[in-house]
């Protein structure tokens, strides 16, 4: 509710044109009271936003946009371009690592075990790297992030209202951010163990912790330089950096995985796919 | 753009090795042959503007004059919607050559790449080839 000051004479006036009028109702209005008058002093949240970068519209993945996963030229403070290095993991993930590295060269594509195909939505990081965009909304104490694939829905809360140790985990984890400057900074905690931290290794602890530092490298190119951790998976915290295309002029599309999905993975991580047609199609 | 060209493709690959996603939204290309286009020509039976992708079904004389049904997953309504098709851009009765990825165990389906139409114009579903790379310069802007 927005009050707004109205002169003392201006309410006279109004007054008096009302009695003039025949009508008595201003009379019984009730008078503003000191809480509406305290309401009133408050500053609007909504204003607050309009101190916010700007980053309106629809961001798709930069390799799928035709771009290079690289920084715009010219972009200061980018984060550094080039292949990451890869990940250094304890020795029991090394080794896993390692298998599915060396099963993905003899047999390329065909060992991606996750859930996905099953319509199980992915959880965070690679929520972020889906091929459909996502886009942003900003309200106040709050960025929500509302990804196509899988028509997920991530909230950061930015006020405090939210505590990761009050909440069960979920896909997306529990998100807590905070602007510095114009990077938004989210740190997430409490996302399902079964869930990938990586490709190529399934599952986690509850230690897994997701940092994002999300920021406008250009006005057309978002970077979210993402760092993932767990002693029991990372020897060291793994950081990677990836960009985003932005489209002003796309809008996001439902996504409802069970629609009609003839794809599948069993409990050997062996995808299926079936001919069948439902009944009438 | 040449450049682009070239450096986004073998970037992609490496992004999508180390972040943890399928070239497609969601599941591996694990049973198409990926990347060895094949050539059909049938008839649309029936093209499905669905999640989480859509479907064409192709009819085709097989052996013996007895008609064989075809099955092509594509991209999603969202993807080649911002790729110059639409829901209505395929009818049942139209005869179409379609090139696609085949399924890896012989069964008759496979990935769609493109379709061309019975007046001549092709559509194409994966812009910049299979890996997914870059739109042509027609539809970079999306619509």
């Amino acid at each position: 509710m927005k009050y707004t000051l109205v002169p003392a004479t201006l309410v006279a006036v109004a007054v008096t044109a009302a009695m003039l009028a025949g009508c008595n109702n201003a009379a019984n209005a009730p008078a503003p009271n000191a809480a509406a008058a305290s309401e009133a002093a408050k500053p609007n949240p909504y204003a607050e936003l309009n101190k916010l970068p700007d980053w309106s519209g629809v961001w798709e993945p930069a390799r799928f946009a035709g771009r290079p996963n690289t920084p715009p030229a010219g972009a200061a403070g980018a984060a550094p371009s080039g292949p990451p290095a890869p990940p250094k993991l304890t020795p029991e993930y090394a080794a896993k690592y390692a298998a599915f590295q060396e099963k993905n060269r003899k047999t390329p594509g065909i060992n991606f075990t996750t859930q996905v195909a099953n319509c199980v939505p992915p959880g965070l990081p690679s929520s972020m790297n889906q091929p459909y965009p996502f886009e942003f909304l900003f309200t106040p104490g709050r960025v929500t992030i509302l990804i196509e694939t899988y028509s997920m829905v991530r909230r950061v809360y930015l006020d405090g209202q939210v505590k990761p140790e009050e909440t069960d985990a979920s896909y997306q984890g529990t998100s807590i951010g905070h602007w510095e400057g114009d990077t938004l900074v989210v740190e997430t905690t409490n996302i399902l163990p079964e869930t990938s931290p990586l490709q190529g290794i399934i599952g986690h602890s509850d230690q897994f912790k997701v940092t994002e530092r999300i920021k406008l490298e250009d006005p057309e190119t978002l970077a979210i330089q993402t760092t993932v951790q767990d002693p029991t998976i990372f020897v060291e915290p793994y950081t990677t950096t990836s960009r985003y295309a932005r489209h002003k002029d796309w809008h996001i599309y439902e996504y409802v995985c069970a629609q009609n999905n003839h794809d599948s993975v069993d409990e050997h991580g062996n995808a299926g796919f079936s001919l069948e047609r439902k009944p009438g199609e | 753009m040449k450049l682009k060209t070239l450096i986004a493709p073998a970037l992609a690959g490496l992004a999508a090795a180390l972040i943890g996603v399928s070239a497609s939204a969601h599941h591996s290309t694990a049973m198409f042959d990926w990347g060895k286009e094949k050539k059909l020509e049938g008839t649309i039976d029936k093209f499905q503007w669905t999640q989480p992708h859509t479907f064409i079904w192709v009819k085709v004389p097989g052996k013996g004059g007895k008609e064989e049904q075809w099955g092509f997953e594509g991209m999603s309504p969202s993807w080649l919607g911002r790729h110059e098709w639409s829901s209505r851009s395929l009818q049942a009765g139209q005869k179409v050559s379609l090139d696609y990825y085949p399924l890896r165990d012989g069964r008759q389906g496979g990935f769609f790449v493109r379709v061309k139409m019975p007046d001549g114009k092709t559509l194409e579903a994966l812009p910049g080839g299979p890996g997914r790379g870059p739109p042509p310069p027609s539809a970079a802007s999306g619509k």
